[in-house]
């Protein structure tokens, strides 16, 4: 292995050439065979399938240049190249593709194919009462992360406590975390709260209310479904707060002790602060759970009644999935893929200004 | 025949007796009737040999089929391929098949039947399994990338217009038509079902419609009986009884509300107001159909030179405004209940004493563990209506003839059909279609009728029930249940499903307005016409002038 300036000059060249050569030769053939499927030219692949290995071939050829050229540190960066590669075939092409299929009118039925149609679908979205009315749903499911967190500390409080069979309740609070939202959906949704035979319907009659028919209005439905997915994630917002509480110092808290605050305003005054950076990453991690809500509100209500449980990517199943509808499905999930990275690069700010300015 | 009505009888403990003792009647029957079974046994053929042969194996009530039975019936029923095709005549051929692999059903059958034909043909297949709910995406892809990869596939006649439509489908040669006797084949899966523009693409194998299953005890209550003769409005139903018309439904649905049947709250007519990936769709056309398929018009959803959606006419109006009449008399959690839920949870279960559906409620009631109604239920095609409205003079009419009646043959049933891909080569063309021909052939299709297959009967020979009687039926049991499929799929003015591209597309959108409609966002008439303007962006989308063209083609016009 050679240092870069001991390579002879002759080497470099050689490794350049091959770089340039092997991004000639892919260059070439990804516009030959665009050229081909825009029937502008009589010879081509029958599918983009090809590219790949050309991809490929570009890449060890530009792996044996940086090794020709930069010696060691082209060593080094093999190290790196297939994962950097990898990460732009199957990450970063995928996304912008999706970005251009966003603007196109592409209906799986439709007789012209795909057709590019610029933004119309993102106008068309701005009108689309679905998503709207989706999305200020997508809001109150995550408002409702607030409670979820007041329950999820209040577990964690519970099981750092000095109480009986604390590991076996470690365990049972955690099974939920375990299950999968579809048979959650199921066992809960669509059996336990079932109107006719369900249990908790059977308890409720008990308990007074004559038609405990959980998805059957709005109101009861959002609520509904906003408490089944809280029981699936609560344990995980309680585990990292237990992790927390586990990790706090116990000086601090035997000094609060000493200076007589009382266990609410040990709470108040020394746990909470302390616990704040975990917190905000719990409550965080969980909204960016809670924007992918889609598969209980697929199983138990179909978005229902009139749309009241519908989630962004529950309408957007619908649109891709069921009705074909793939360039204005795929602007849907851009566009939400853009909200969610400002809202939680906004929250993530936020969040370290509050933390900083708190503790 | 659906696994449901076969385990019955399995559960039944049908004997060799009982077996015996249907032959017996079959033949006394046979021997009486010199026009009808006469004719049918009066050459001692060699084909009615065969069939009861073939039900034989294993035998109804003999417990459930193997691979092995599957592969003796495909034997048994070689003798049509053997007429047309030369021993090792495929050899060197190689064909995919795609299709579903459903409950174990479907090509897991396919399979076991085409093992002797593969032995005698010389020919290879090579099998793509779908389960239902990747079917559509798969199909769809399939078409939209260009990537064909099967040769032959077992579709729904609904996405004929996806497939057929873009000419992507080899057209059925004469001989095809002959082997497997398409004229026995019931009325409405006879073209235009399976063709597009004159040209024959499909080997029916199932047929489908949507049937009207009523508690035989509910409507025969004396209690109820005596409070309906001082009920207001009766809807022309003057003695209680079975609803024969939407009117009387919607009056026996409410007129249920808060009454009770042996100390269970009663409930009328069951409506599906939750999406169900646009299958939904297909309940409110039930309740359409008798209001909007006029016997003068084979259009019923579009009109046919236009494509102008009829989903917001009066009466499209009238069915979507009979649900939000109906849902109040319905169980408190209805709005969130899918078809799904209508007929397993609701219906069988004791609750609601109408729903319609396809065939599975009847192949169900006796079977299914949580079903309460096995001795109680009766079958007869959809309800009709007083009148019906006239889409050309934009009238309602009441017809001379009395009430109309429209049964809607959703779905169309399961269909195999050969690609274009395999015309280039004429010894891959006449190997693919004979094995879609051995698969659709009429003696091989009385055994998938009445054993479990995933398929209903969809041929005329299907409904000779002696037929069925011998091989271990119960009599009255597959009568009721026989006649109400029967009665829909031969029926003069049935609603045939529109066979265009995207047909899911415009259903599915349309629950995601019904939804809001039944949830009182908006009116009927409001949503209807959403849905109205919903669709006409859909067939913009795909394209009107070839939608107009291929609708037209589907209704045979």
């Amino acid at each position: 292995m050679l240092p870069t300036d001991l390579i002879p000059e002759s080497r470099k060249r050689l490794g350049r050439g091959l770089v340039w050569l092997a991004s000639l030769v892919l260059l070439a053939v990804f516009v030959g065979q665009g050229l081909y499927k825009a029937e502008l030219t009589s010879f081509g692949f029958d599918t983009w399938q090809p590219l790949i290995y050309f991809y490929v071939l570009w890449g060890i050829a530009l792996g044996a240049g940086q090794v020709m050229t930069r010696g060691e540190d082209g060593y080094k960066a093999l190290f790196l190249l297939p994962a950097v590669l990898f990460t732009i075939a199957m990450v970063v092409f995928p996304t912008l593709f999706g970005f251009y299929i966003a603007m196109t009118d592409w209906n799986l039925s439709s007789f012209s194919g795909r057709t590019f149609n610029g933004l119309d679908n993102f106008w068309q979205m701005l009108g689309d009462a679905y998503y709207r009315n989706a999305l200020i749903n997508m809001l109150i499911y995550v408002a409702a992360i607030s409670v979820e967190y007041v329950i999820a500390f209040g577990l964690a409080l519970l099981l750092n406590a000095q109480i009986r069979a604390r590991k076996f309740f470690r365990v049972v609070f955690l099974l939920p975390l375990m299950l999968s939202p579809v048979a959650v959906s199921w066992m809960i949704g669509k059996s336990l709260m079932e109107y006719r035979f369900g249990p908790l319907a059977r308890l409720f009659r008990w308990l007074g209310w004559d038609t405990p028919a959980f998805f059957a209005s709005p109101v009861s439905a959002k609520i509904s479904i906003m408490v089944l997915d809280a029981w699936t994630f609560i344990p995980f917002m309680m585990i990292m707060l237990l992790a927390g509480l586990q990790a706090m110092p116990r000086d601090v808290l035997e000094a609060a002790k000493v200076d007589g605050a009382n266990a609410w305003q040990t709470f108040w005054g020394v746990i909470f602060p302390l616990m704040l950076p975990v917190s905000l990453t719990a409550v965080i991690l969980r909204i960016i759970f809670k924007l992918k809500l889609a598969d209980i509100v697929i199983t138990v209500t179909s978005g229902g009644p009139g749309g009241a449980t519908d989630s962004i990517t529950s309408f957007i199943y619908r649109e891709y999935r069921d009705r074909s509808n793939v360039g204005y499905g795929t602007m849907l999930a851009m566009v939400y893929l853009i909200l969610i990275i400002i809202f939680v690069t906004l929250l993530l700010k936020l969040a370290n200004r509050f933390v900083r300015n708190v503790t | 025949m659906k696994v449901g009505l076969y385990n019955q009888l399995v559960r039944a403990g049908a004997t060799r007796r009982d077996v015996l003792r249907g032959a017996a009647s079959l033949a006394a029957l046979s021997a009486a009737s010199g026009a009808g079974l006469g004719a049918l046994t009066g050459a001692a053929s060699a084909q009615d040999d065969l069939r009861m042969q073939i039900l034989k194996i294993p035998g109804v009530g003999m417990g459930q089929p193997t691979d092995a039975d599957f592969q003796k019936v495909g034997e048994l029923c070689l003798g049509a391929t053997k007429a047309n095709v030369a021993e090792g005549e495929f050899a060197g051929v190689e064909l995919t098949f795609m299709g579903l692999n459903n409950q174990n059903l479907h090509n897991v059958l396919f399979r076991g039947f085409l093992k002797p034909w593969e032995a005698y043909t010389g020919a290879k297949i090579n099998w793509i399994d779908l389960a239902q709910a990747d079917y559509n995406a798969r199909l769809q892809q399939s078409i939209a990338t260009g990537t064909v990869d099967f040769d032959l596939i077992e579709m729904g006649a609904p996405f004929e217009g996806d497939v057929c439509g873009k000419g992507l489908t080899s057209e059925m040669p004469d001989w095809v038509k002959t082997q497997i006797d398409m004229d026995d084949v019931v009325g409405y899966l006879q073209p235009p079902v399976g063709t597009w523009d004159g040209k024959t693409y499909r080997v029916t194998v199932d047929g489908d419609a949507h049937n009207f299953n009523y508690r035989t005890d509910v409507f025969s209550d004396a209690d109820l009986a005596e409070a309906w003769k001082s009920h207001d409005d009766k809807a022309g139903l003057e003695t209680w009884g079975v609803p024969t018309t939407w009117q009387q439904v919607q009056a026996t649905t409410k007129f249920l509300k808060g009454k009770q049947v042996a100390g269970q709250d009663a409930f009328g007519y069951l409506d599906a107001p939750k999406a169900w990936g646009g299958f939904g769709f297909y309940f409110l056309g039930s309740r359409a159909s008798a209001y909007a398929k006029h016997p003068d018009d084979k259009a019923w959803l579009f009109d046919a030179d236009t494509m102008k959606p009829r989903i917001n006419n009066p009466a499209w109006v009238r069915a979507i405004q009979d649900v939000i009449d109906a849902l109040p008399s319905e169980p408190a959690d209805q709005l969130n209940a899918d078809p799904n839920t209508t007929a397993f949870q609701q219906f069988l279960a004791g609750t609601g004493s109408m729903v319609v559906w396809w065939g599975d409620v009847g192949s169900n009631v006796k079977t299914n563990d949580s079903s309460v109604v096995g001795d109680v239920t009766g079958f007869s095609i959809l309800p009709g209506s007083d009148d019906v409205y006239n889409s050309k003079t934009g009238a309602w009419e009441t017809l001379a003839s009395g009430p109309n009646y429209a049964p809607n043959c959703a779905y169309l049933g399961w269909g195999v059909y050969v690609m274009a891909r395999v015309d280039s080569d004429e010894k891959k063309k006449k190997a693919a279609w004979s094995a879609a021909a051995h698969l659709g052939g009429k003696d091989l299709s009385i055994w998938t009728a009445m054993y479990p297959s995933g398929f209903q009967p969809y041929r005329n020979s299907h409904f000779n029930i002696p037929e069925w009687v011998a091989a271990g039926y119960d009599e009255a049991f597959i009568t009721s249940y026989l006649n109400s499929e029967k009665d829909s799929y031969n029926h003069p003015n049935a609603a045939v499903e529109p066979r265009i591209p995207g047909i899911f597309q415009y259903y599915s959108v349309a629950e995601d307005e019904l939804a809001k409609i039944f949830a009182g966002q908006m009116s009927a008439q409001e949503g209807a016409d959403n849905i109205a303007a919903a669709w006409e962006k859909i067939t913009d989308q795909i394209g009107r002038e070839n939608q107009i063209k291929l609708y037209k083609a589907s209704l045979g016009m």
